[in-house]
């Protein structure tokens, strides 16, 4: 879900860049008033982790293989603040030094994957953990925010790509949602793969962040201004209207006279009207609300598999490594 | 080590090399921005950028062989999600135009991050008022990346020499434990990292 | 090098020990402590149980003892990373300071300690600012850091290695910089933790030699009995948290029984003796009878 240079235009990149760079500026306080001096090295070495799991392969359909995001999964563990870092950080070395994903994206990636991903999975993660209890809870809910994760970043992708006027919306939506449905179950699974996995041996660093969650009910409320803010930026009809600063130049002067590039520049969404109101819109609708369910089924399904109903109490901690 | 080729040729010698980083950052930036820039409908606003880069390239004598493995190894994800403008009328010329767009970008900082070393690129960072606290985590997490892939590779491997049924599911596990595993070794790593830096005087 | 350890005098004349640890008691909280070694031991065990000793000024002492002895845990207590709850009542003494919140810095400018693994401790992009680390966080100028960088670099020999990236260095190579790092801050007491693990025979003379070579109070914790034989005229043995016995190491290591008791075994250098009693290179065949 990199968006690399090229596909997103000035303005686009801009905002989000700038929407970006306030949500990381807040995480970074946050995570220095939460966890003190140690968070310095923990994040340093958590974004490593994210990295190298990144690296780490897994079968799919086909001769194919797939990786994780690893946001849920690292929210999960270190909290929203951090993990807002962690992935910025990771992105932003991903982008420099790999060349996966844009500079001038960059903003639009942390947008997606640390706001919308991270933090995003972790407030449905807390709420879903509210109903279901224990570690089961636990594991069903990282399950399902990772899938709701993958979900929502790829349709903010779709909505910046069709703002951008790179790709129409009726195209975009669908083939992203589609399949990042799909790579959704895959994230799902394998979170909570990892999650039981580290509560086998080292419970302890499981529950040492859900200790700490009332205190973030406001960092929430200011991570959701921000997406929101994003959001609104995005969507409203102003930016889709808006030609480009060069686009306008060459209107004026008489260049664009390409037919073929009309469609593209004009707007994407026009009239503030989902394009195709009817059944394709229903049909998505329909398409979503089953991927979500679905989605919920199969994280409930993992939490039962995975964590055994009856836990021996420990009557030590166990040994780790 | 497979994941020396990054950084092989950050620290041969060329005028290029030589330059401050903070200018090359700056100058990628600008190629960036320039191709970003450029309207659909005048795609030859991106040659002067493109023989910019290639000048660029000859002078910084990175062997051409590598940088075209590189790019190709990043083409295919920029012509999936190219092929989406397919759909469209005039698809296929905006489709071209995005590839190239695209390409010129990851040219440009393909360039910069093999001409530059990464710490000058965090010291520019620093120097430019970004957050200490967000420099040190990417600081730590260049230098740490490399060690964690290694354990991740060693932990994959001693799993594999102890795996005589292979599926599906059980590579899924596999893959799930070890990166559990080296959760935990991250945490407690970071823990010893922080025992080192405090006793060396940090505050 | 030499550092100027300028030994230190109390009232009645007799020297203060660079070093001096009275009756220290430790035991690992519940769950996982800090720095507790993840070796599957009983919460709540004590890890050190009632250790008292102390080093002269200038000596070199080796710090032997099984895994799990509590070796690496009595280390991290001599520049006061342990215990991390302050309001215990302070044990470790360091030139005749007692270890306490209030003089932390100055302690661990004092004594420098290396960790077991140098992956752990080189945590800068570069090895310029790696070494350099130390020195700025005691805050110092630019040009006395650079300075500082070059000479540590060059007593370690690794001068040019200012620009490296630390994981294209070697394993001895990096044990190096890291003592570098150490011996930037100018310490009076140097601390190591296993220094000679993980390193092929050259190396191992290496690292002994440099050691060797600087005239500075040390104490070595160490499974390699062959390198406590020559370089640390004085040993200490620690088993399950107590201090066995300690003495001059030939006659200690020399005594089969102690060493098997405690997990450990009599070194064959021993039978290498050199007749002008000059631990070093051996100069009897290998294989002559004791």
């Amino acid at each position: 879900m990199h968006i690399p240079d090229g596909f997103l235009d000035v303005k686009t990149a801009a905002t989000a860049a700038v929407v970006s760079a306030a949500a990381v500026g807040v995480a970074l306080r946050q995570a220095r008033l939460r966890l003190g001096p140690r968070s310095v090295p923990l994040m340093g070495l958590a974004a490593a982790f994210v990295f190298a799991a990144q690296m780490l392969n897994f079968p799919v359909a086909g001769g194919t293989s797939g990786h994780m995001v690893g946001s849920v999964l690292t929210a999960v563990l270190l909290g929203p603040s951090a993990a807002v870092i962690v992935i910025s950080t990771v992105l932003i070395v991903q982008a420099m030094v790999f060349a996966d994903g844009g500079v001038m994206a960059l903003g639009a990636n942390i947008f997606n994957m640390a706001l919308i991903g991270a933090v995003g999975g972790w407030a449905v993660y807390r709420l879903v953990c509210r109903v279901f209890s224990g570690l089961r809870g636990q594991v069903l809910a990282a399950a399902f925010a990772a899938w709701c994760a993958i979900v929502a970043g790829a349709v903010a992708c779709a909505a910046e790509l069709a703002i951008s006027a790179t790709v129409q919306w009726r195209i975009v939506l669908p083939a992203m949602a589609g399949v990042h449905m799909l790579i959704g179950f895959g994230e799902a699974l394998m979170t909570a793969l990892i999650l039981a996995s580290i509560a086998k041996v080292r419970r302890d660093l499981l529950d040492r962040q859900t200790a700490s969650a009332s205190a973030s009910y406001r960092e929430l409320a200011v991570y959701g201004l921000l997406i929101s803010l994003g959001l609104a930026v995005f969507a409203s009809p102003l930016a889709s209207k808006w030609p480009d600063g060069l686009d306008r130049a060459a209107q004026t002067l008489g260049f664009e006279g390409k037919a073929l590039a009309e469609p593209v520049v004009a707007s994407p969404v026009p009239d503030y009207r989902m394009p195709g109101v009817g059944s394709p819109a229903v049909a998505t609708s329909i398409a979503g609300g089953a991927g979500t369910v679905a989605a919920f089924g199969l994280a409930w399904g993992l939490a039962r598999a995975l964590v055994p109903r009856k836990r021996p109490a420990f009557t030590e901690t166990p040994a780790a490594g | 080590m497979r994941h020396d080729f990054l950084d092989r040729y950050s620290r041969i010698d060329s005028p290029v090399h030589r330059l401050p980083a903070a200018i090359k950052l700056l100058a990628a930036l600008a190629a960036v921005l320039a191709t970003v820039a450029a309207p659909p409908s005048m795609p030859w606003l991106m040659a002067p950028t493109a023989i910019f880069l290639l000048a660029a390239a000859a002078v910084s004598r990175l062997p051409w062989r590598f940088l075209a493995v590189r790019m190709l190894t990043l083409e295919p994800l920029v012509c999936g999600v190219a092929a989406m403008a397919l759909f469209q009328p005039g698809g296929w010329r905006l489709m071209l135009i995005l590839v190239a767009k695209c390409s010129l970008c990851l040219f440009a900082v393909v360039l910069l991050s093999n001409t530059t070393a990464f710490s000058d690129l965090l010291r520019v960072l620093k120097a430019v008022r970004v957050p200490g606290l967000l420099v040190t985590t990417m600081a730590l997490a260049y230098r740490y990346l490399f060690v964690l892939v290694d354990e991740a590779q060693r932990m994959k491997r001693a799993r594999l020499s102890r795996t005589f049924v292979s599926g599906r599911a059980g590579a899924w596990r596999a893959a799930a434990t070890v990166i559990g595993q080296l959760f935990a070794r991250a945490t407690e790593r970071a823990e010893r990292i922080y025992a080192a830096m405090c006793a060396r005087g940090w505050r | 090098m030499t550092t100027s350890t300028s030994a230190r005098f109390s009232p009645d004349g007799v020297p203060t020990p660079a070093l001096e640890v009275r009756d220290l008691h430790f035991r690992y909280a519940d769950g996982q402590g800090a720095h507790a070694p993840q070796v599957g031991r009983a919460d709540h065990a004590e890890a050190l149980r009632g250790v008292s000793f102390s080093i002269a000024d200038g000596e070199a002492v080796a710090l032997i003892g099984p895994n799990g002895a509590g070796k690496s845990t009595l280390l991290l207590h001599l520049n006061g990373l342990l215990p991390e709850a302050r309001g215990e009542r302070c044990c470790v003494y360091v030139q005749g300071k007692a270890v306490a919140p209030e003089n932390l810095r100055e302690i661990r400018r004092q004594v420098g300690l290396l960790f077991q693994d140098p992956n752990d401790q080189l945590f800068c992009p570069t090895v310029f600012e790696d070494v350099a680390f130390g020195p700025e966080q005691l805050g110092l100028s630019p040009a006395e850091v650079r300075a500082r960088v070059a000479e540590s670099l060059s007593v370690v020999g690794l001068a040019g290695f200012e620009q490296r990236a630390p994981h294209h260095l070697s394993v001895g190579q990096k044990r190096r910089v890291c003592l570098a790092g150490v011996l930037a801050c100018k310490p009076s007491i140097l601390v190591l933790d296993e220094p000679t693990s993980n390193l092929d025979p050259r190396t191992r003379r290496e690292v002994r030699r440099l050691l060797g070579g600087i005239a500075i109070t040390k104490l070595i914790a160490t499974h390699d009995l062959e390198f406590a034989v020559q370089l640390c005229p004085r040993v200490i043995v620690l088993d399950q948290g107590v201090i066995v016995a300690q003495g001059p190491t030939p006659e200690l290591l020399a005594d089969e029984d102690l060493m098997l008791r405690h997990g450990l075994e009599r070194p064959h250098i021993l039978d290498h003796v050199l007749l002008d009693g000059q631990w070093g290179h051996p100069r009897r065949p290998v294989g002559k009878s004791r």
